[in-house]
């Protein structure tokens, strides 16, 4: 029975791994798709944290979230930086908006508005961070564009995750082992 | 398509609403309140809202100027009658104070309403 | 001990030094120094980001004015300490992050439960890239990704887990006696700039 519980702990650490791994590969798609505005991002690796919400215990979620941070700062060699900091900030930021609009609010929200709550707390987190590290007050004048074209992509992104949801027979095999 | 619920408007909304404020900062950056400093024939500004320390050089020597909470004042000054450094803390535009014997001229510069209207942080 | 490993606790000893100069000579010295030794480790520099990074936090800056007037661009002071203070800041955003990249070059191990965790993240990293080579159609975006996560999560036949063995991205020369003095000089060519920094020996501009 032991042996059991063990080895089924092994796989749930393993079940994370592949998430953040999944992140990480997100990422790099999204560094390959074009952008018209420099700083615009869709947030692609963020979909992982927003799937991971219906089947994820607590702690792997934060798991999850850190170990995004820290494989992301590895891969593009920003860990050691300030852009890490970012990355940390608007992560954790969203991360923890998102559990709690998903675990007190799943009746009334869907994964979009959990997408539009978490990119708008890790934008303004980044803002704040910006303000503080890099641009000085000069940080509120890019705060409009910054925060449109980020609620902009995170309804497309929370749009792509419901769907994902929805249709993904991946999904709900793990839904299923879980319950 | 049952995708979007009642949860997700309300969350757009208040989304929309910080968006829109954000835009409030921009009116914070005309007509805030400068401090500008004339010794010699060279000029220095200041932002009145930023603690600093400055000294300037002038014929009797030097003269150091304070910016602390939004208010200046002469700290300290070479010259023999200390005029400037009585002078004490000013802070509205157009107060001025000048240190004759140094030729330091320091002036705050700005629109009243900038001034009231709150070089506050709270735009976020 | 691997060498990439020396890199990486010779960045962590030399953070500080960054983190910490006021000098923007220094800082800028600093900087120049750190992308020599990313570079020498096959990391790319490219000049334009970082003109582009330099430019526009020094031109935030801007407006907040401090210290000498130098000209104006319509009725807007550009003035001396504000455009140093931000070409500071820049400088050392520069500065860390091509230490970071030359730290982690050679991917070192990370010590810990957390370390093995992203070990194994990188290990099922590797695999999804694979994977999705061999994927087609890639559209749909869903379906295609949905098929690739199936894949993935039937047990791994291949090789043992990668959690026990010493991951498989360990990789890396041994680290010979030269590598602990050449980190060592790197060390202390850079706090020795911080020093210079600090005394105002370096020209404050």
């Amino acid at each position: 029975m032991i042996r059991h519980s063990e080895s089924n702990r092994y796989a749930r650490i393993e079940f994370v791994a592949l998430l953040a791994a999944f992140a990480l590969f997100l990422s790099t798609v999204e560094y390959l798709i074009p952008k018209p505005v420099p700083f615009m991002r869709i947030g692609l690796a963020n979909l992982p944290l927003i799937i991971g919400l219906g089947i994820l215990k607590d702690r792997e979620y934060i798991m999850l979230a850190i170990l995004k941070v820290l494989g992301q700062g590895l891969v593009t060699g920003t860990i050691f930086s300030y852009i890490i900091l970012f990355s940390l900030g608007g992560t954790i930021a969203s991360a923890l908006v998102m559990y709690l609009l998903y675990r007190f609010g799943k009746r009334w929200i869907s994964l979009v508005g959990v997408s539009i709550g978490g990119a708008m707390a890790s934008n303004c987190v980044q803002l704040l961070l910006s303000q503080l590290i890099l641009f000085g007050a000069a940080a509120r004048l890019i705060a409009p564009p910054f925060l449109i074209v980020g609620l902009i992509t995170s309804i497309i992104l929370g749009i792509f995750a419901q769907q994902f949801v929805q249709t993904s027979s991946w999904y709900r095999a793990e839904l299923e082992k879980r319950s | 398509m049952k995708q979007f619920k009642l949860g997700d408007i309300a969350l757009l909304v208040i989304s929309l609403a910080i968006v829109i404020s954000s835009f409030n900062s921009y009116g914070d950056f005309t007509g805030k309140p400068e401090v500008h400093v004339r010794a010699g024939n060279k000029e220095w500004v200041y932002d009145l809202s930023v603690d600093t320390f400055a000294t300037f050089y002038g014929p009797v020597g030097e003269t150091t100027m304070e910016i602390r909470d939004g208010k200046v004042h002469v700290h300290d000054s070479d010259c023999r009658n200390k005029v400037c450094i009585a002078a004490g803390w000013v802070s509205r535009p157009g107060d001025w104070i000048i240190c004759l014997p140094n030729d330091v001229f320091i002036l705050v510069e700005g629109t009243m309403a900038a001034q009231e209207g709150g070089v506050d942080d709270t735009a976020f | 001990m691997k060498s990439s490993n020396i890199r990486l606790y010779m960045g962590l000893l030399a953070l500080p030094s960054i983190l910490l100069q006021d000098s923007s000579v220094g800082i800028a010295i600093q900087a120049g120094y750190v992308i020599m030794l990313a570079l020498t480790h096959g990391r790319r520099f490219r000049l334009l980001p970082n003109i582009i990074l330099l430019v526009s936090v020094s031109s935030a800056h801007l407006l907040q004015p401090h210290g000498l007037h130098l000209f104006s661009i319509g009725n807007f002071p550009v003035t001396a300490g504000a455009l140093l203070l931000g070409a500071r800041k820049a400088f050392t955003l520069i500065a860390l992050l091509y230490l970071s990249h030359y730290m982690v070059t050679g991917r070192p191990q990370f010590p810990g439960r957390l370390g093995k965790l992203v070990s194994l993240q990188f290990y099922y990293f590797e695999r999804i890239t694979t994977s999705w080579r061999s994927i087609s159609p890639k559209r749909p975006f869903i379906p295609a990704i949905d098929r690739l996560l199936i894949a993935l999560s039937a047990p791994a036949t291949d090789s043992g887990s990668p959690i026990t063995d010493d991951s498989p991205h360990t990789f890396g020369t041994r680290a010979t006696g030269s590598a602990l003095l050449v980190n060592a000089f790197h060390l202390i060519v850079l706090w020795a700039l911080f020093v210079l920094g600090q005394s105002g020996i370096l020209p404050t501009l």
